[in-house]
């Protein structure tokens, strides 16, 4: 282990590999720790959606910058992702949900991404697997850019083409201490060493609230417990991912068949819950069944559960704190999979003094000593 | 490739019946599943692979290895080695594509008892009779019948007077299956699919044939999964042909199909070498049990048997490839030096229409891993195993486990070690009248059962087991 490095990145989930990339990428010296391995976080346990339509402008900006780096993540990064952009379909249940859609779709027009409105008919037309009145869904919106990729790959894709660059990832190594001196990060104590440092990055998923209790900052991120399955693989039928606010269910179909998805728990508690549910399993193969009804003939294989890091509105704390050199990265809530790519840049240009390509003054820590402006597009 | 005359068993087979297969009709008797039937016609081939579709057959037999995947009456993904085969059933390739109709609701079945047994093998049928004369049992097992691996076990066993030894593995399984029939409640053709921690220990179990689940309410549960068997990499090692030792047995033993004609065995443990007289009992011939060790690991007697029929064991050997275009055709071995290596050169092309891995099993952990029970990974023992004491409680409170679950051995420490689960947890749901004298009597027939030559290694794991319970639980217990 080093005992030096300019920056350590703590978390080796989706977020910190990526920023460890585009650190390595700039000239900088860093170094992941992580306590158990890549992608055990909620990187792993994702349904690793990637979508633009969100209600509030940053992230909707987030995620449709993400989304033309994901584009050509490939390339750039020498390893497969899995990226499939197959779109997001989401249900209008109702009037008001219909107020809200045209309110956001507008915005989200606004800002260049192809997002429409369709009927029941056209439901039908993009997967004719879906059953519009059993989704009790007037209309719905659409966005064919939006899609997945493989958390897995992704995020391997990510550490492999950092350590290319000189980034080390030091796996099963837990942080167990940040020493802070004069108002600066200073050392990480690891339970395998110390590494004295400028800068610290909180990519620690769930555990972010731990870490910034380290150098003395509270955070109002709360661990929640969300629930998946996956089932057995079925021919390809449909490439969308099929999701509702109102009932909170989120699923498409993998590469290889498979449908993933989850919806909230109906025994939902905040802490560090592990224990999946069969509360879960039941409401989620009911509601699925109603969303498409001959997946009533599929058997699930798995269910598994991960953790949301919710902060009060749903959007990422991300950027500089009171600590110098302490950098937040976190409270991604259910969608920190999608903005990664553009979050880790951005938190790169931060570190590296230079320009940022996109204002995120406004996810500082800070906000929520003002009035908090929530994200009301939320599922799972 | 039926078998039409064997020196042991005689084969009960059910009324003729007809079922087609991708439109062809087919002959098939009723009680064998989908996969021995369309081996008795000569059909190996199941399924393919996902992304580069090789040709796959089954493997393990019983249910874990989601190679034997085919459509039947419309519906995709079904494991046809578990899966009775019914007149005028269609079978079909696999595509995946999802049948039109209406699904029949499942009905649900609400059960509350004090000792859950998932598994019906020696270690779960010895577990429900024990305990069920104190307690109200029920004994879940996923396939048609119960009895786990002794179903297909033609030997005579060895072991403890007590537990039956000079007795055959299938009539072992006769007398616990009657016994326990006449106690308890047992759920055949049933896969319990879950637990979960509802403050209470929950179990949920599906019967497949019947549509219903059983969401079960349990005091106690003892998890008697058994194992599954290992695999083996070398080139090759998916082409349909290919089996676990046990598989075969299944095939040969239970439904009085042959696998081939010209079988090649990896490993010479006991497995494999009772596994080669089986299969010469069966009339089916083998070319050679091949053995990467220096040494034979199986008991004398059964490589002295071997021999007789006059069946070559190369120690010191191992399996480079199999080869074949939609089955085994035959295979390439190879001497293997002190380091493991190929001895260059050394290669021999045999001649052989399957091939059986007999190469270890590995305990099937992952149900009781639901449990929050502690697992760790105990080489000695066959792989990752839950935690547990001398009465095989876990670190989960009330939730136990036994035979080859608890570590790879025998049959009867699987029946010892059902029994002493099965009474403490009888006994700690209410006192058992000479608890102490049964329990001290079953310990010491374990005690004296591991004092055998082949004791050693299963007594080191057990060793390993229990001090790593014990630190675990010093810093208290789970859940
Ligand atoms: C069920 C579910 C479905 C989801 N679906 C989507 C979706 O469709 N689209 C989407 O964009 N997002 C989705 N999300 C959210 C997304 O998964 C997360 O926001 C994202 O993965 C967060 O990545 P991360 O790298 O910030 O954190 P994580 O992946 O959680 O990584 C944090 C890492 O920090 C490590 N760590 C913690 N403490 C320490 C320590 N003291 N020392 C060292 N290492 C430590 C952990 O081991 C962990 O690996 C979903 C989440 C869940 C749970
Ligand atoms: C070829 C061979 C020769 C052997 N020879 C001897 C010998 O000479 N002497 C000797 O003492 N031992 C011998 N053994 C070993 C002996 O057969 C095993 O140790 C013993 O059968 C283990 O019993 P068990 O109950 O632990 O597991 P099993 O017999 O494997 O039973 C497990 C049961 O659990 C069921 N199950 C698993 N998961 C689920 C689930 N999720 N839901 C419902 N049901 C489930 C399975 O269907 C199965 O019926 C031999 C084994 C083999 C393979």
């Amino acid at each position: 282990m080093k005992e030096r490095a300019e920056v350590v990145v703590i978390g080796g989930g989706i977020n910190g590999s990526a920023i460890a990339y585009e650190l390595a990428k700039r000239g900088k010296e860093v170094v992941v720790v992580e306590r158990k391995w890549l992608a055990y976080g909620a990187t792993g346990r994702c349904g690793a959606g990637i979508r633009q339509q969100w209600s509030t402008k940053e992230n909707a900006l987030l995620a449709k910058k993400s989304v033309e780096i994901f584009e050509k993540l490939e390339e750039e990064l020498g390893h497969e992702i899995g990226l499939r952009q197959g779109g997001y379909l989401i249900a209008i249940h109702d009037e008001e949900d219909m107020k809200q859609a045209k309110k956001n779709v507008e915005m989200q027009r606004s800002i260049g991404l192809p997002v429409r409105i369709i009927g029941e008919d056209e439901i039908k037309e993009i997967a004719p697997i879906l059953d519009p009145k059993g989704m009790e869904a007037i209309a719905a919106t659409f966005c064919p850019t939006d899609g997945h990729a493989n958390p897995f790959k992704t995020t391997y894709a990510y550490a492999m083409a950092a350590q290319k660059m000189g980034a080390e990832f030091y796996k099963f190594t837990e942080v167990q201490d940040i020493k802070v001196e004069d108002g600066k990060v200073k050392k990480v104590i690891t339970d395998k060493g110390e590494i004295e440092t400028k800068w610290v990055v909180n990519a620690a998923g769930a555990w972010s609230s731990k870490i910034s209790k380290m150098v003395g900052l509270e955070i109002p991120n709360k661990p929640v417990r969300k629930e998946a399955m996956v089932t057995e693989p079925v021919k390809r039928t449909f490439d969308c991912m099929v999701i509702s606010f109102k009932h909170g269910i989120y699923f498409s179909q993998q590469d290889e068949g498979q449908i993933l998805g989850g919806i909230p728990s109906p025994e939902e508690k905040v802490g560090y819950y592990t224990q999946p549910t069969f509360s879960f399993l039941r409401h989620m193969a009911y509601t699925l069944g109603k969303y498409a009804p001959p997946l009533k003939h599929v058997r699930i294989l798995r269910q598994w559960t991960g953790f949301y890091d919710v902060t009060p509105d749903a959007l990422p704390i991300l950027g500089e704190t009171d600590i110098e050199g302490f950098i937040q990265c976190n409270g991604f809530s259910g969608h920190g999979f999608m903005i990664a790519p553009m979050t880790a840049k951005l938190l790169a240009q931060l570190i590296c003094g230079e320009k940022l390509d996109m204002d995120i003054e406004r996810l500082n820590m800070s906000r929520f000593e003002g009035e908090i402006v929530e994200e009301k597009s939320v599922v799972g | 490739m039926r078998i039409e005359e064997h020196p042991v068993l005689e084969f009960e087979r059910g009324k003729e019946i007809y079922f087609y297969y991708n439109g062809k009709k087919m002959k098939a008797y009723e009680g064998e599943t989908i996969a021995a039937a369309l081996h008795a016609n000569g059909i190996t081939k199941f399924s393919e692979s996902t992304k580069f579709h090789r040709p796959r057959g089954f493997f393990c037999g019983i249910g874990k290895c989601s190679s034997c995947l085919m459509k039947v009456d419309g519906v995709p993904n079904v494991r046809t080695c578990i899966t009775l085969v019914k007149e005028g059933m269609v079978v079909e390739d696999n595509d995946g594509e999802l049948p039109d109709g209406e699904v029949q609701e499942a009905k649900t079945v609400e059960m509350e008892v004090d000792i859950a047994i998932v598994g019906g093998g020696a270690a779960g049928l010895s577990a429900a009779i024990e305990a069920s004369p104190y307690a109200s049992v029920v004994v879940i097992d996923e396939n048609p019948r119960p009895g786990g691996q002794l179903i297909k076990q033609t030997h005579k066993f060895f072991g403890s007077k007590e537990e039956r030894a000079g007795t055959r593995g299938i009539e072992i399984a006769r007398l616990l299956r009657e016994e326990a029939s006449k106690k308890c409640n047992i759920l055949l053709n049933t896969s319990v699919i879950g637990y979960y921690d509802r403050g209470h220990h929950f179990l949920v179990a599906v019967n497949r044939m019947e549509n219903v689940v059983y969401e079960i309410k349990a005091r106690k549960i003892i998890f008697a999964t058994g194992a599954q068997e290992n695999m083996l990499v070398f080139e090759g090692n998916d082409l349909p042909g290919i089996y676990g030792a046990g598989g075969v047995q299944t095939l040969m033993n239970v439904y009085g199909v042959k696998p081939g004609k010209k079988g090649l065995i990896v490993g010479a443990g006991n497995v494999g070498l009772i596994l080669a007289y089986q299969l010469k009992q069966a009339g089916v011939d083998v070319v050679a049990i091949i053995e990467a060790m220096p040494k034979i690991g199986g008991y004398m007697v059964h490589a002295a048997k071997v021999r007789r029929c006059g069946v070559p064991i190369y120690t010191k050997h191992s399996i480079k490839r199999a080869y074949g275009s939609e089955r085994v055709e035959g295979a390439t071995i190879v001497e293997l030096d002190e380091n493991w290596n190929y001895v260059e050169g050394s290669e021999q092309d045999v001649e052989c229409d399957f091939i059986c891995l007999a190469v270890g099993l590995t305990p099937s952990v992952r149900l009781v891993a639901q449990t929050g029970a502690e697992i760790t990974y105990i080489n000695e023992a066959g792989g990752w195993i839950a935690l547990h004491n001398e009465y095989m409680e876990t670190t989960k409170e009330g939730i136990y486990v036994a035979g080859d679950l608890a570590n790879i051995e025998e049959a009867s420490v699987a029946m010892l070690e059902g029994k002493i689960a099965g009474l403490h947890a009888a006994h700690s749901i209410a006192p058992v009248e000479n608890f102490d004298e049964k329990m001290r009597a079953y310990m010491e027939n374990l005690k004296i059962f591991r004092e055998g030559v082949f004791g050693a290694r299963p007594k080191m794991a057990k060793e390993k087991i229990r001090e790593r319970y014990h630190e675990k639980m010093g810093k208290g217990r789970s859940g």
